[in-house]
Protein backbone atom coordinates (compact mmCIF):
# COMPACT_ATOMS: atom_id res chain seq x y z
CA UNK A 1 0.00 0.00 0.00
CA UNK A 2 1.30 3.46 -0.90
CA UNK A 3 2.31 5.51 2.08
CA UNK A 4 3.28 8.96 2.75
CA UNK A 5 6.42 11.14 3.98
CA UNK A 6 4.81 11.62 7.52
CA UNK A 7 4.03 7.67 7.68
CA UNK A 8 7.18 7.35 6.81
CA UNK A 9 8.63 9.68 9.04
CA UNK A 10 6.36 8.25 12.08
CA UNK A 11 7.29 4.21 11.11
CA UNK A 12 10.96 5.57 11.09
CA UNK A 13 10.57 7.39 14.69
CA UNK A 14 8.96 3.99 15.98
CA UNK A 15 11.55 1.78 14.98
CA UNK A 16 14.12 4.02 16.45
CA UNK A 17 12.77 4.07 19.66
CA UNK A 18 13.08 0.11 19.36
CA UNK A 19 16.68 0.97 19.33
CA UNK A 20 17.32 3.84 21.53
CA UNK A 21 17.76 6.46 18.50
CA UNK A 22 14.73 8.64 19.20
CA UNK A 23 15.80 12.05 19.91
CA UNK A 24 12.76 12.63 21.52
CA UNK A 25 9.48 9.87 23.22
CA UNK A 26 7.67 8.98 21.08
CA UNK A 27 3.87 8.74 21.50
CA UNK A 28 1.36 6.13 20.93
CA UNK A 29 -2.46 6.01 20.69
CA UNK A 30 -4.26 3.49 22.71
CA UNK A 31 -7.99 4.42 23.67
CA UNK A 32 -10.49 1.57 21.72
CA UNK A 33 -13.33 3.88 23.08
CA UNK A 34 -12.29 6.87 24.05
CA UNK A 35 -13.58 8.59 20.86
CA UNK A 36 -17.54 7.28 21.13
CA UNK A 37 -17.80 10.15 24.25
CA UNK A 38 -16.09 12.82 22.79
CA UNK A 39 -17.53 12.39 19.05
CA UNK A 40 -21.06 12.41 20.19
CA UNK A 41 -21.87 8.68 20.09
CA UNK A 42 -22.79 5.74 22.25
CA UNK A 43 -20.81 3.06 22.72
CA UNK A 44 -23.24 0.89 20.82
CA UNK A 45 -23.38 3.12 18.05
CA UNK A 46 -19.99 3.56 17.65
CA UNK A 47 -18.65 0.00 17.33
CA UNK A 48 -21.65 -1.05 15.44
CA UNK A 49 -22.17 1.45 13.22
CA UNK A 50 -18.74 0.80 11.84
CA UNK A 51 -18.06 3.33 8.82
CA UNK A 52 -19.46 6.06 11.31
CA UNK A 53 -17.24 4.40 14.01
CA UNK A 54 -14.35 4.36 12.06
CA UNK A 55 -14.55 7.79 11.22
CA UNK A 56 -15.17 9.25 14.45
CA UNK A 57 -12.32 7.15 15.50
CA UNK A 58 -9.84 8.61 13.06
CA UNK A 59 -11.51 12.18 13.55
CA UNK A 60 -10.39 12.11 17.29
CA UNK A 61 -7.08 11.29 16.78
CA UNK A 62 -6.95 13.84 14.28
CA UNK A 63 -7.96 16.32 16.71
CA UNK A 64 -5.50 15.18 19.28
CA UNK A 65 -2.81 15.37 16.77
CA UNK A 66 -3.67 18.58 16.10
CA UNK A 67 -2.81 19.32 19.68
CA UNK A 68 0.46 17.33 20.26
CA UNK A 69 1.87 14.43 17.41
CA UNK A 70 -0.12 11.10 17.75
CA UNK A 71 3.05 9.35 16.48
CA UNK A 72 1.41 5.54 16.08
CA UNK A 73 -1.43 3.51 16.49
CA UNK A 74 -1.77 0.83 19.41
CA UNK A 75 -5.16 -0.31 19.43
CA UNK A 76 -7.20 -0.39 16.33
CA UNK A 77 -10.73 0.87 16.30
CA UNK A 78 -13.16 -1.19 17.95
CA UNK A 79 -15.65 -2.55 15.14
CA UNK A 80 -17.93 -5.43 16.51
CA UNK A 81 -15.32 -5.69 19.09
CA UNK A 82 -16.91 -7.68 21.47
CA UNK A 83 -16.31 -10.73 18.63
CA UNK A 84 -12.46 -10.96 18.73
CA UNK A 85 -12.12 -9.83 22.59
CA UNK A 86 -15.14 -13.16 22.98
CA UNK A 87 -12.20 -15.31 20.49
CA UNK A 88 -9.46 -13.86 22.19
CA UNK A 89 -10.77 -15.10 25.51
CA UNK A 90 -12.54 -17.94 24.62
CA UNK A 91 -15.45 -16.38 27.12
CA UNK A 92 -18.83 -14.73 26.56
CA UNK A 93 -18.50 -11.39 26.37
CA UNK A 94 -21.85 -8.58 26.52
CA UNK A 95 -22.23 -5.46 24.22
CA UNK A 96 -23.55 -2.80 24.74
CA UNK A 97 -27.27 -2.13 22.91
CA UNK A 98 -27.52 -6.28 23.38
CA UNK A 99 -27.03 -7.45 26.91
CA UNK A 100 -25.69 -4.21 28.29
CA UNK A 101 -26.64 -0.57 28.17
CA UNK A 102 -25.96 1.44 25.02
CA UNK A 103 -23.49 3.49 26.24
CA UNK A 104 -21.88 1.05 28.33
CA UNK A 105 -18.28 -0.94 27.97
CA UNK A 106 -18.48 -4.19 26.25
CA UNK A 107 -17.57 -7.31 29.56
CA UNK A 108 -16.40 -10.30 29.38
CA UNK A 109 -18.50 -12.11 31.53
CA UNK A 110 -16.51 -14.50 34.03
CA UNK A 111 -18.33 -18.08 33.81
CA UNK A 112 -16.74 -21.48 33.40
CA UNK A 113 -17.27 -22.13 29.85
CA UNK A 114 -15.20 -25.01 29.60
CA UNK A 115 -14.96 -27.98 31.77
CA UNK A 116 -11.97 -29.59 33.45
CA UNK A 117 -12.45 -32.55 31.32
CA UNK A 118 -11.94 -30.56 27.84
CA UNK A 119 -8.44 -30.90 28.85
CA UNK A 120 -8.13 -34.52 27.70
CA UNK A 121 -10.30 -33.97 24.93
CA UNK A 122 -7.41 -31.20 23.92
CA UNK A 123 -5.23 -33.96 23.96
CA UNK A 124 -6.81 -35.73 22.49
CA UNK A 125 -8.04 -33.99 19.31
CA UNK A 126 -6.26 -30.98 19.14
CA UNK A 127 -6.47 -27.48 19.79
CA UNK A 128 -8.32 -26.64 15.61
CA UNK A 129 -10.50 -29.21 16.35
CA UNK A 130 -11.80 -28.35 20.05
CA UNK A 131 -11.93 -24.45 19.23
CA UNK A 132 -14.14 -25.25 16.34
CA UNK A 133 -16.33 -27.42 18.93
CA UNK A 134 -16.28 -24.83 21.92
CA UNK A 135 -16.52 -21.75 20.51
CA UNK A 136 -20.10 -21.42 19.56
CA UNK A 137 -20.46 -22.29 23.41
CA UNK A 138 -19.01 -18.69 24.01
CA UNK A 139 -19.79 -16.60 20.35
CA UNK A 140 -22.93 -16.95 17.93
CA UNK A 141 -21.64 -18.19 14.94
CA UNK A 142 -23.49 -15.88 12.76
CA UNK A 143 -21.98 -12.73 14.40
CA UNK A 144 -18.79 -14.49 13.95
CA UNK A 145 -19.47 -14.61 10.00
CA UNK A 146 -20.38 -10.96 10.28
CA UNK A 147 -17.38 -9.74 11.73
CA UNK A 148 -15.32 -11.82 8.78
CA UNK A 149 -17.60 -10.44 6.39
CA UNK A 150 -17.09 -6.75 7.92
CA UNK A 151 -13.33 -6.89 8.42
CA UNK A 152 -13.20 -8.05 4.38
CA UNK A 153 -15.38 -5.44 3.83
CA UNK A 154 -13.73 -2.72 5.53
CA UNK A 155 -10.59 -3.58 6.85
CA UNK A 156 -8.46 -2.50 3.77
CA UNK A 157 -10.15 0.94 3.51
CA UNK A 158 -9.46 1.66 7.21
CA UNK A 159 -5.93 0.58 6.53
CA UNK A 160 -5.72 2.67 3.88
CA UNK A 161 -7.34 5.84 5.81
CA UNK A 162 -4.84 4.98 8.71
CA UNK A 163 -2.17 5.24 6.35
CA UNK A 164 -3.59 8.20 4.23
CA UNK A 165 -3.67 10.03 7.76
CA UNK A 166 -0.05 8.94 8.36
CA UNK A 167 -0.99 6.78 11.36
CA UNK A 168 1.31 3.51 11.31
CA UNK A 169 -0.82 1.00 13.13
CA UNK A 170 1.95 -0.79 14.97
CA UNK A 171 -0.23 -3.38 16.61
CA UNK A 172 -2.80 -4.91 13.83
CA UNK A 173 -3.65 -7.93 15.93
CA UNK A 174 -3.43 -9.73 20.10
CA UNK A 175 -1.93 -12.97 19.96
CA UNK A 176 -3.75 -14.24 23.19
CA UNK A 177 -0.87 -16.87 25.14
CA UNK A 178 -2.67 -20.46 26.14
CA UNK A 179 -2.13 -19.39 29.07
CA UNK A 180 -5.00 -16.76 29.13
CA UNK A 181 -6.94 -17.79 26.94
CA UNK A 182 -7.35 -21.11 28.79
CA UNK A 183 -8.27 -18.44 31.83
CA UNK A 184 -10.65 -17.10 30.44
CA UNK A 185 -12.38 -20.69 29.31
CA UNK A 186 -12.14 -22.36 32.47
CA UNK A 187 -12.96 -19.34 34.48
CA UNK A 188 -9.93 -17.73 36.52
CA UNK A 189 -10.83 -19.11 39.83
CA UNK A 190 -11.26 -22.62 38.27
CA UNK A 191 -8.04 -22.18 36.21
CA UNK A 192 -5.68 -20.73 39.07
CA UNK A 193 -6.69 -24.54 41.22
CA UNK A 194 -6.22 -26.38 38.08
CA UNK A 195 -3.31 -24.74 37.95
CA UNK A 196 -1.85 -25.99 41.18
CA UNK A 197 -3.74 -29.32 40.65
CA UNK A 198 -2.56 -30.41 37.28
CA UNK A 199 0.04 -28.76 36.21
CA UNK A 200 1.77 -30.79 33.61
CA UNK A 201 -1.73 -31.70 31.95
CA UNK A 202 -1.94 -27.90 31.41
CA UNK A 203 1.38 -27.67 30.21
CA UNK A 204 0.82 -30.68 27.77
CA UNK A 205 -2.05 -29.14 26.47
CA UNK A 206 -0.83 -25.23 26.09
CA UNK A 207 1.97 -27.35 24.19
CA UNK A 208 -0.77 -28.84 21.76
CA UNK A 209 -2.37 -24.92 21.49
CA UNK A 210 0.25 -22.98 20.78
CA UNK A 211 1.80 -24.22 17.38
CA UNK A 212 -1.75 -24.04 16.28
CA UNK A 213 -2.14 -20.55 17.34
CA UNK A 214 0.72 -18.96 16.38
CA UNK A 215 0.44 -20.25 12.85
CA UNK A 216 -2.97 -19.05 12.96
CA UNK A 217 -1.48 -15.34 14.25
CA UNK A 218 1.36 -15.03 11.80
CA UNK A 219 -0.97 -16.04 8.68
CA UNK A 220 -3.57 -13.08 10.08
CA UNK A 221 -0.64 -10.80 10.23
CA UNK A 222 0.96 -11.80 7.03
CA UNK A 223 -2.34 -11.10 5.12
CA UNK A 224 -2.82 -7.55 6.61
CA UNK A 225 1.15 -6.70 6.05
CA UNK A 226 1.20 -6.14 9.99
CA UNK A 227 4.29 -4.06 11.63
CA UNK A 228 4.00 -6.33 14.74
CA UNK A 229 1.23 -7.40 16.96
CA UNK A 230 0.23 -7.69 21.02
CA UNK A 231 2.04 -10.49 22.87
CA UNK A 232 -1.24 -10.56 25.51
CA UNK A 233 -0.64 -10.61 29.65
CA UNK A 234 -2.94 -10.11 32.19
CA UNK A 235 -4.05 -12.92 34.73
CA UNK A 236 -0.70 -14.62 34.10
CA UNK A 237 1.02 -11.30 35.24
CA UNK A 238 3.73 -11.63 37.79
CA UNK A 239 1.84 -10.25 40.49
CA UNK A 240 -1.28 -12.62 39.70
CA UNK A 241 0.49 -16.43 39.77
CA UNK A 242 3.68 -17.96 42.10
CA UNK A 243 6.16 -18.35 40.02
CA UNK A 244 6.38 -22.15 39.54
CA UNK A 245 2.99 -21.32 37.46
CA UNK A 246 4.90 -18.41 35.99
CA UNK A 247 8.01 -19.98 34.91
CA UNK A 248 5.65 -23.60 33.34
CA UNK A 249 2.67 -21.66 31.85
CA UNK A 250 3.49 -18.32 30.90
CA UNK A 251 7.19 -17.07 30.39
CA UNK A 252 8.24 -19.54 28.07
CA UNK A 253 5.09 -19.47 25.75
CA UNK A 254 5.29 -15.75 25.79
CA UNK A 255 8.55 -15.76 24.69
CA UNK A 256 7.93 -18.23 22.15
CA UNK A 257 5.18 -16.28 20.36
CA UNK A 258 7.71 -13.17 20.75
CA UNK A 259 10.45 -15.09 19.09
CA UNK A 260 7.53 -16.22 16.14
CA UNK A 261 6.84 -13.04 15.49
CA UNK A 262 10.11 -11.30 15.09
CA UNK A 263 11.21 -14.55 12.72
CA UNK A 264 8.43 -13.30 10.76
CA UNK A 265 9.70 -9.86 10.47
CA UNK A 266 6.85 -8.49 13.19
CA UNK A 267 7.50 -6.54 16.07
CA UNK A 268 6.26 -8.00 19.29
CA UNK A 269 4.40 -5.74 21.65
CA UNK A 270 4.01 -7.37 24.77
CA UNK A 271 1.06 -6.43 26.40
CA UNK A 272 1.64 -6.53 30.72
CA UNK A 273 -1.62 -5.75 32.68
CA UNK A 274 -0.72 -5.54 36.63
CA UNK A 275 2.44 -6.37 37.88
CA UNK A 276 5.45 -7.57 36.09
CA UNK A 277 8.12 -6.40 38.65
CA UNK A 278 8.94 -10.13 39.81
CA UNK A 279 9.97 -10.95 36.51
CA UNK A 280 10.14 -8.34 34.38
CA UNK A 281 14.29 -9.57 34.24
CA UNK A 282 13.29 -11.99 31.85
CA UNK A 283 12.42 -9.90 29.33
CA UNK A 284 16.12 -9.41 28.46
CA UNK A 285 16.07 -13.50 27.42
CA UNK A 286 14.55 -11.46 24.14
CA UNK A 287 16.52 -10.33 21.92
CA UNK A 288 18.15 -6.97 22.63
CA UNK A 289 16.17 -3.69 20.88
CA UNK A 290 13.91 -5.54 19.13
CA UNK A 291 10.59 -5.29 21.48
CA UNK A 292 7.89 -3.27 23.52
CA UNK A 293 7.07 -3.65 27.05
CA UNK A 294 3.71 -2.25 27.16
CA UNK A 295 2.59 -1.52 30.61
CA UNK A 296 -0.43 0.13 32.67
CA UNK A 297 1.27 2.13 35.70
CA UNK A 298 1.06 -0.97 38.09
CA UNK A 299 4.82 -2.07 37.07
CA UNK A 300 7.63 -0.07 38.37
CA UNK A 301 9.05 1.50 35.04
CA UNK A 302 12.14 2.96 36.79
CA UNK A 303 13.03 -0.50 38.04
CA UNK A 304 12.73 -2.02 35.24
CA UNK A 305 15.03 0.87 33.44
CA UNK A 306 17.51 0.05 35.95
CA UNK A 307 17.52 -4.14 35.27
CA UNK A 308 16.90 -3.63 31.72
CA UNK A 309 18.93 -0.54 30.64
CA UNK A 310 18.66 -0.32 26.89
CA UNK A 311 17.66 -3.48 26.11
CA UNK A 312 14.09 -3.33 25.72
CA UNK A 313 11.54 0.00 24.92
CA UNK A 314 8.63 1.27 27.20
CA UNK A 315 5.59 2.11 26.11
CA UNK A 316 2.59 3.25 29.09
CA UNK A 317 2.20 4.22 31.37
CA UNK A 318 -0.13 6.70 32.42
CA UNK A 319 -3.04 4.91 34.73
CA UNK A 320 -5.98 4.92 33.99
CA UNK A 321 -7.58 7.03 36.40
CA UNK A 322 -5.58 10.07 36.24
CA UNK A 323 -6.53 10.36 32.57
CA UNK A 324 -10.27 10.09 33.59
CA UNK A 325 -10.58 11.61 37.03
CA UNK A 326 -7.01 13.89 36.99
CA UNK A 327 -6.08 17.29 35.43
CA UNK A 328 -3.87 18.08 32.47
CA UNK A 329 -1.90 19.31 35.36
CA UNK A 330 -1.70 15.89 36.76
CA UNK A 331 -1.52 13.81 33.66
CA UNK A 332 1.67 16.39 32.88
CA UNK A 333 3.47 16.03 36.25
CA UNK A 334 2.92 12.33 36.14
CA UNK A 335 4.48 12.14 32.32
CA UNK A 336 7.41 13.97 33.39
CA UNK A 337 8.37 11.91 36.42
CA UNK A 338 7.80 9.17 34.09
CA UNK A 339 10.20 10.72 31.65
CA UNK A 340 12.94 11.41 34.63
CA UNK A 341 12.79 8.28 35.98
CA UNK A 342 13.20 6.37 32.47
CA UNK A 343 14.43 8.94 30.23
CA UNK A 344 13.29 9.78 26.65
CA UNK A 345 15.28 7.20 24.64
CA UNK A 346 13.20 3.97 24.49
CA UNK A 347 10.30 5.16 25.67
CA UNK A 348 6.80 5.62 24.14
CA UNK A 349 4.26 7.51 25.84
CA UNK A 350 1.13 6.40 26.32
CA UNK A 351 -1.76 5.64 28.44
CA UNK A 352 -1.72 2.26 30.70
CA UNK A 353 -3.56 -0.01 29.27
CA UNK A 354 -6.24 1.34 27.57
CA UNK A 355 -7.04 4.53 27.87
CA UNK A 356 -10.89 4.31 29.31
CA UNK A 357 -13.48 5.43 27.45
CA UNK A 358 -14.27 8.52 29.93
CA UNK A 359 -11.00 9.88 29.49
CA UNK A 360 -10.90 13.87 29.24
CA UNK A 361 -9.79 15.03 25.82
CA UNK A 362 -7.69 17.65 27.47
CA UNK A 363 -6.06 15.11 30.15
CA UNK A 364 -5.15 12.54 26.76
CA UNK A 365 -3.80 15.73 24.96
CA UNK A 366 -1.64 16.71 28.27
CA UNK A 367 -0.03 13.55 28.14
CA UNK A 368 1.25 13.41 24.67
CA UNK A 369 1.59 17.61 24.72
CA UNK A 370 4.20 16.58 27.81
CA UNK A 371 5.86 13.58 25.96
CA UNK A 372 7.32 15.83 22.90
CA UNK A 373 7.27 19.26 25.01
CA UNK A 374 9.28 18.30 28.33
CA UNK A 375 13.13 18.66 27.99
CA UNK B 1 3.09 -30.53 60.56
CA UNK B 2 0.00 -28.70 61.80
CA UNK B 3 -2.85 -28.26 60.21
CA UNK B 4 -1.84 -24.05 59.76
CA UNK B 5 1.34 -24.70 58.35
CA UNK B 6 -0.78 -27.15 55.66
CA UNK B 7 -2.65 -24.49 54.66
CA UNK B 8 -0.19 -21.50 54.52
CA UNK B 9 1.90 -24.33 52.35
CA UNK B 10 -1.56 -24.67 50.14
CA UNK B 11 -1.34 -28.67 50.48
CA UNK B 12 -5.14 -29.07 50.02
CA UNK B 13 -5.68 -32.78 50.57
CA UNK B 14 -2.98 -32.91 53.07
CA UNK B 15 -5.50 -29.83 54.90
CA UNK B 16 -8.51 -32.01 54.35
CA UNK B 17 -6.99 -35.38 55.47
CA UNK B 18 -6.23 -33.79 59.02
CA UNK B 19 -9.50 -31.44 59.63
CA UNK B 20 -10.77 -35.33 59.34
CA UNK B 21 -8.90 -36.72 61.05
CA UNK B 22 -8.63 -34.45 64.16
CA UNK B 23 -12.61 -34.30 63.65
CA UNK B 24 -12.54 -37.99 64.33
CA UNK B 25 -10.14 -38.05 66.69
CA UNK B 26 -12.69 -35.77 68.84
CA UNK B 27 -10.55 -32.73 68.74
CA UNK B 28 -12.86 -29.25 69.63
CA UNK B 29 -14.17 -28.10 66.38
CA UNK B 30 -13.81 -24.71 67.24
CA UNK B 31 -10.03 -25.17 67.62
CA UNK B 32 -9.65 -27.09 64.50
CA UNK B 33 -11.00 -23.93 62.82
CA UNK B 34 -9.16 -22.03 64.34
CA UNK B 35 -6.32 -23.73 63.27
CA UNK B 36 -7.67 -23.15 59.60
CA UNK B 37 -8.00 -19.60 60.63
CA UNK B 38 -4.28 -19.08 61.79
CA UNK B 39 -3.31 -20.96 58.18
CA UNK B 40 -5.17 -18.44 56.69
CA UNK B 41 -3.19 -15.38 58.80
CA UNK B 42 0.24 -16.40 57.45
CA UNK B 43 -0.97 -16.64 53.73
CA UNK B 44 -2.29 -12.99 54.51
CA UNK B 45 1.52 -12.33 55.42
CA UNK B 46 3.25 -14.01 52.73
CA UNK B 47 1.33 -12.42 50.36
CA UNK B 48 1.94 -8.80 52.01
CA UNK B 49 5.42 -9.77 51.86
CA UNK B 50 5.34 -10.36 48.58
CA UNK B 51 5.96 -14.16 49.11
CA UNK B 52 2.56 -15.02 47.53
CA UNK B 53 0.63 -14.18 44.50
CA UNK B 54 -3.12 -13.63 43.81
CA UNK B 55 -3.05 -17.27 42.86
CA UNK B 56 -2.07 -18.07 46.31
CA UNK B 57 -4.92 -16.79 47.99
CA UNK B 58 -7.28 -17.84 45.55
CA UNK B 59 -6.13 -21.23 46.11
CA UNK B 60 -5.78 -20.72 50.08
CA UNK B 61 -9.07 -19.26 50.18
CA UNK B 62 -10.86 -22.46 48.39
CA UNK B 63 -8.92 -24.72 50.85
CA UNK B 64 -10.29 -22.48 53.72
CA UNK B 65 -13.94 -22.48 52.29
CA UNK B 66 -13.99 -26.24 51.45
CA UNK B 67 -12.84 -27.14 55.22
CA UNK B 68 -14.90 -24.35 56.49
CA UNK B 69 -17.72 -26.55 54.88
CA UNK B 70 -16.80 -29.15 57.35
CA UNK B 71 -16.05 -27.83 60.12
CA UNK B 72 -18.34 -25.02 60.22
CA UNK B 73 -21.88 -27.40 60.95
CA UNK B 74 -19.99 -28.61 64.16
CA UNK B 75 -19.60 -25.09 65.54
CA UNK B 76 -23.31 -25.09 66.92
CA UNK B 77 -23.72 -21.05 68.28
CA UNK B 78 -19.97 -20.97 68.59
CA UNK B 79 -19.05 -20.70 65.02
CA UNK B 80 -21.75 -17.73 64.56
CA UNK B 81 -19.21 -15.26 66.16
CA UNK B 82 -17.56 -13.46 63.59
CA UNK B 83 -16.01 -10.23 64.04
CA UNK B 84 -18.45 -8.11 62.45
CA UNK B 85 -20.48 -7.91 59.18
CA UNK B 86 -19.50 -6.20 55.99
CA UNK B 87 -21.78 -5.91 53.14
CA UNK B 88 -20.27 -6.23 49.68
CA UNK B 89 -21.22 -6.25 45.93
CA UNK B 90 -19.52 -4.40 42.47
CA UNK B 91 -21.25 -1.17 41.49
CA UNK B 92 -24.17 -0.52 39.00
CA UNK B 93 -23.35 -1.12 35.48
CA UNK B 94 -19.69 -3.28 36.30
CA UNK B 95 -20.54 -6.97 36.13
CA UNK B 96 -16.92 -7.90 37.48
CA UNK B 97 -17.34 -10.48 39.81
CA UNK B 98 -13.31 -11.68 40.50
CA UNK B 99 -11.95 -9.21 42.56
CA UNK B 100 -15.05 -9.14 44.83
CA UNK B 101 -15.18 -12.83 45.39
CA UNK B 102 -12.01 -12.97 46.17
CA UNK B 103 -12.29 -9.82 49.11
CA UNK B 104 -15.42 -12.02 50.01
CA UNK B 105 -13.62 -15.21 50.28
CA UNK B 106 -10.35 -13.23 52.18
CA UNK B 107 -12.98 -11.24 54.41
CA UNK B 108 -14.90 -14.86 55.52
CA UNK B 109 -11.31 -16.31 56.10
CA UNK B 110 -10.85 -13.26 58.28
CA UNK B 111 -14.16 -14.57 60.43
CA UNK B 112 -16.14 -11.76 58.92
CA UNK B 113 -20.17 -12.30 58.24
CA UNK B 114 -20.01 -11.13 54.31
CA UNK B 115 -23.45 -9.91 52.82
CA UNK B 116 -22.47 -10.23 48.82
CA UNK B 117 -24.85 -8.23 46.99
CA UNK B 118 -23.83 -9.64 43.53
CA UNK B 119 -22.48 -7.79 40.98
CA UNK B 120 -24.24 -4.78 38.62
CA UNK B 121 -25.67 -3.74 42.08
CA UNK B 122 -28.30 -0.99 41.86
CA UNK B 123 -27.74 1.46 44.33
CA UNK B 124 -30.60 0.45 46.30
CA UNK B 125 -29.47 -3.33 46.56
CA UNK B 126 -26.22 -1.75 49.07
CA UNK B 127 -28.56 0.50 50.84
CA UNK B 128 -31.38 -2.05 51.45
CA UNK B 129 -28.28 -4.69 52.55
CA UNK B 130 -27.28 -1.69 55.04
CA UNK B 131 -30.87 -1.09 56.30
CA UNK B 132 -31.52 -4.92 56.92
CA UNK B 133 -28.08 -5.22 58.70
CA UNK B 134 -28.30 -2.64 61.05
CA UNK B 135 -24.24 -4.05 62.48
CA UNK B 136 -22.53 -3.89 59.05
CA UNK B 137 -20.27 -1.46 59.82
CA UNK B 138 -18.67 -1.59 56.50
CA UNK B 139 -19.65 -1.28 53.11
CA UNK B 140 -17.07 -2.72 50.44
CA UNK B 141 -17.43 -1.27 47.14
CA UNK B 142 -15.55 -3.34 43.95
CA UNK B 143 -15.43 -1.10 40.63
CA UNK B 144 -13.41 -2.58 37.84
CA UNK B 145 -14.28 0.14 34.86
CA UNK B 146 -13.28 4.19 35.35
CA UNK B 147 -16.77 4.80 33.30
CA UNK B 148 -18.32 3.25 36.71
CA UNK B 149 -16.89 5.99 39.09
CA UNK B 150 -20.43 7.76 38.74
CA UNK B 151 -21.71 4.48 40.23
CA UNK B 152 -19.09 4.64 42.85
CA UNK B 153 -20.07 7.97 43.91
CA UNK B 154 -24.21 7.76 43.52
CA UNK B 155 -23.97 4.60 46.00
CA UNK B 156 -22.01 6.50 48.16
CA UNK B 157 -24.29 9.19 48.22
CA UNK B 158 -27.22 7.25 48.68
CA UNK B 159 -25.77 5.52 51.52
CA UNK B 160 -25.14 8.72 53.25
CA UNK B 161 -28.63 10.42 51.96
CA UNK B 162 -30.13 7.30 53.86
CA UNK B 163 -28.66 8.35 56.90
CA UNK B 164 -26.30 5.43 57.10
CA UNK B 165 -23.08 7.78 58.50
CA UNK B 166 -21.93 4.97 61.00
CA UNK B 167 -20.98 3.01 57.97
CA UNK B 168 -17.66 3.04 56.60
CA UNK B 169 -17.21 2.72 52.68
CA UNK B 170 -14.10 1.24 51.31
CA UNK B 171 -13.45 0.84 47.76
CA UNK B 172 -11.39 -1.45 45.54
CA UNK B 173 -10.62 -2.89 41.84
CA UNK B 174 -7.61 -2.36 39.78
CA UNK B 175 -8.85 1.54 38.39
CA UNK B 176 -9.33 2.68 42.19
CA UNK B 177 -6.88 5.21 44.12
CA UNK B 178 -7.02 8.14 46.24
CA UNK B 179 -8.57 10.10 43.52
CA UNK B 180 -11.63 8.31 43.01
CA UNK B 181 -11.71 8.12 46.93
CA UNK B 182 -12.31 11.98 46.51
CA UNK B 183 -14.16 12.22 43.60
CA UNK B 184 -16.59 9.52 45.30
CA UNK B 185 -16.84 10.30 48.92
CA UNK B 186 -15.88 7.38 50.19
CA UNK B 187 -13.49 6.85 53.47
CA UNK B 188 -10.62 4.65 51.86
CA UNK B 189 -9.77 2.30 49.47
CA UNK B 190 -7.71 -1.37 49.04
CA UNK B 191 -5.21 -2.23 46.60
CA UNK B 192 -5.55 -5.78 47.16
CA UNK B 193 -7.74 -7.90 48.86
CA UNK B 194 -5.74 -8.77 51.61
CA UNK B 195 -5.61 -4.98 52.45
CA UNK B 196 -9.66 -5.29 52.72
CA UNK B 197 -9.51 -7.40 55.88
CA UNK B 198 -6.78 -5.06 57.46
CA UNK B 199 -9.19 -1.85 56.72
CA UNK B 200 -12.07 -4.02 57.64
CA UNK B 201 -10.86 -4.67 60.42
CA UNK B 202 -9.54 -1.10 61.79
CA UNK B 203 -12.95 0.24 60.28
CA UNK B 204 -14.68 -2.12 63.09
Amino acid sequence: MQTNKLYDERLELYKKTIKFENERPSTAYGGPATPAAHMGMTIKDYIFDTKRGFKAYIDYINLLNNEAPVDVINTPYAGLFHIPISMMWLSKVKAPGIELPDNSLWQVMEKEMMKVEDYDKILEQGWAEFQQEFLPKVLDMKDLQKFIEYQMAEGPEQAKAMIDNSYPLVNSMGFTPPFEALCGARSMTKFFMDCYKLLDKIKDVQDVMFPVQIEGALQAMKQSNAIGGWVGGWRGASGMVSPKIWDTLVWPYMKKAGDKLLENGFIPIFHLDQNWDRDIERFLEMPRQSCILNTDGMTDLKRARKLLGDHVAFMGDVPAPLLSNGTPETVSDYVKELLDSVGPKGMMITSGCDTPANAKFENVVAMYKTAVDYK
Amino acid sequence: MSIAEMLANLEDEAVMAEVKKQISDGVEPMKIFEACQEGMNIVGKKFQDGEYFVSDLMMSSAIFKDVSDVIKPLLGTEGEATIGKVVLGTVEGDIHDIGKDLVHAMLSAGNFEVIDVGIDAPVDSFVNALKENPDAKVLALSCLLTTCYDSLKATVEAVKEAGLTDVKIIIGGGPVDQSVVDFSGADTYGETAQDAVFIAKELM
